[in-house]
């Protein structure tokens, strides 16, 4: 089958600047793509490079099989987009605007666009000045949404959004999925990816980490043992062993993180005399935030 | 749906396009209620007299007492000019620069639309502004008959176009530049500094010996070098003018088609 986005060897550079570095991405159709990313990792510049509004420095992206510099036309007719940022005319009414994008496109179903415009709550009888930054979201959410897109790309698509309106946007995330449509979903938000994606992928200063089922970096995810004995133990017992991260101490108590086999810890654990062990599940937080944490601070990319 | 663009840029300077109509009629209204108190002041006419380069500067040559003199001093010469281009150099400015500066620019480019008809759009939203501008004063001209002032139509016709054609040759430059460098400022800038040296050489050329050979760099010479209320037209200006235009929409064109849109 087609794949809805593939990258190979995607670059972009701004000067002296690499925002993106030989980017190869693969999303299939009908699923929910989570692209996380630190602030400034290149996940924007990679939704512009997809959506030919950049133009790469080097490789290539293709979209429903097409060139996405080549065939953007052709491409834009099947995407909905959600910038992370966007602005619309001040002095335009929010019922304009989506007048105005269903026009423009030729082609919207009118009863649908009422219908998210019911569902989100979206004022349209003000004009844009007069909207708050979350109302503003909102109908960034319906023009993105109101064509049946076969492909939605949306950056931060809930920034701004009240908790009541997030849980709405995953129904329609949901909703479009089980139409067979495909979303790829940028964020800096584990959370709002981790509830909604079926596959993940990690960018970082440009470069792709990891990319993964979210059950699969699940069970990659380290696992968090807390160890208490009956005499102080040296940290220093447990660091030296394969796959154990981050050990911390304080008096008999021990912390360590560990993503290795269990047999041998186990093992040492036994000879130290332990008193009390707790085990807590994998934290796809922690693995996330590791991912995270490798990066420098980035320029906005 | 390269009509919707204009449409929709239309729409969203629809309040300073109207404020232009009205002030340049009011203005023009005010210019050729006037004549009658000015047309047999030989004072005026002094004024020109010794080819003053003071004179030129402000695009004051000739007879200025005649209908064609006073309106070519008052207006075509210089004042319309002026007001068109701070539309059309404007408009060319935020266009694409400074619509992309302001965040806008991303949602019109996803439209399945190419490149070449969003700037199509953006053209055309520019020469119908400028249009209407123009047929305004032009309008203004006709009911100076009232006061005397009787230009000859085809004359007016004339120089209506050249002044249009000079606005949507500036306006096409500064949206080129906008979409080479992405700055909006830097299109006006630049832009507005090419139209202050060509309207500075066309002016004194007449009368300023070493700036003559000049004035075939400048397009206010070529659109109302000749003064076409008085003389007519000249059909080689007006090709030059569309080619500088056609030059200026293939270079837009060609620098919108590489612009990396936010």
């Amino acid at each position: 089958m087609t794949p809805a986005i593939e990258t190979h060897g995607l670059t972009k550079s701004f000067g002296a600047t690499l925002a993106v570095d030989r980017l190869d991405l693969r999303v299939e159709p009908g699923q929910v793509f989570g692209f996380l990313g630190p602030n400034g990792a290149g996940k924007t510049t990679t939704i512009r490079l997809l959506l030919a509004l950049h133009h790469p420095t080097a490789g290539s992206a293709r979209v429903f099989g097409l060139d996405s510099s080549r065939d953007s036309v052709a491409i834009h007719a099947r995407c909905g987009y959600l910038p992370g940022e966007f602005e619309l005319p001040r002095r335009m009414t929010g019922l304009r605007v989506l007048d105005w994008f269903a026009r423009a496109r030729g082609h919207v179903d009118q009863r649908w666009r009422d219908e998210l415009v019911e569902r989100f709550d979206v004022i349209v009888d003000r004009q844009i000045h007069e909207l708050s930054k979350g109302n503003r979201q909102k109908l960034g959410i319906v023009l993105a949404f109101m064509h049946h897109p076969e492909l939605l790309v949306l950056d931060e698509p809930t920034s701004g959004l009240d908790p009541l309106m997030q849980n709405e946007f995953q129904r329609l995330l949901r909703e479009t999925i089980a139409e067979g449509r495909t979303v790829f979903l940028s964020s800096h938000e584990l959370d709002e990816v981790q509830r909604v994606a079926d596959r993940v992928a990690i960018i970082r200063a440009g470069r792709l980490v990891v990319t993964d089922t979210v059950d699969r970096l699940r069970q990659r995810a380290p696992q968090t043992i807390e160890l208490r004995f009956a005499t102080p133990v040296a940290p220093s017992v447990f660091e030296s062993l394969g796959g154990v991260q981050r050990v911390t101490a304080d008096g008999d108590r021990i912390t360590l993180q560990t993503t290795g086999q269990l047999a041998q810890l186990l093992r040492v654990i036994a000879d130290h005399d332990p008193v009390d062990v707790v085990a807590r599940h994998a934290d796809l937080d922690e693995l996330f935030l590791s991912y995270y944490r490798q990066a420098g601070p980035g320029d906005d990319r | 749906m390269t009509a919707e663009i204009t449409r929709y840029d239309l729409y969203n300077r629809r309040r300073s396009t109207v404020w232009y109509a009205v002030g340049m009629a009011l203005y023009m209204l005010v210019i050729v209620a006037l004549y009658p108190s000015f047309k047999h002041s030989s004072e005026l006419n002094k004024l020109t007299q010794g080819n003053s380069p003071l004179a030129a500067l402000f695009g004051a040559t000739g007879t200025l007492t005649s209908p064609a003199g006073w309106m070519n001093v008052n207006a075509y010469a210089n004042f319309l000019p002026l007001i068109i281009l701070l539309l059309t150099i404007g408009y060319g400015a935020s266009a694409i620069a400074g619509q992309n500066e302001d965040g806008m620019l991303g949602l019109l480019v996803v439209l399945p639309l190419s490149r070449r008809r969003i700037l199509a759009g953006k053209t055309t939203t520019m020469i119908v502004q400028a249009l209407i501008l123009d047929l305004t004063v032009a309008a203004c001209v006709y009911v100076g008959r009232v006061f005397q002032v009787t230009l000859d139509p085809w004359h007016v016709a004339t120089a209506t176009l050249a002044v249009l054609l000079l606005g949507i040759d500036f306006g096409l430059i500064a949206l080129a530049l906008g979409a080479t460098t992405g700055s909006r400022s830097t299109a006006i800038g630049i832009t507005s500094a090419l139209a202050a040296a060509c309207y500075l050489v066309s002016s004194l050329a007449p009368v300023v010996h070493w700036i003559r050979p000049l004035r075939f760099a400048s397009l206010f010479y070529w659109a109302v070098g000749h003064q076409p209320l008085t003389n007519g037209a000249r059909p080689g200006s007006f090709a030059v003018l569309l080619a500088v235009a056609i030059a200026a929409a293939i270079a837009a064109n060609t620098a919108f088609r590489r612009l990396d849109i936010r």
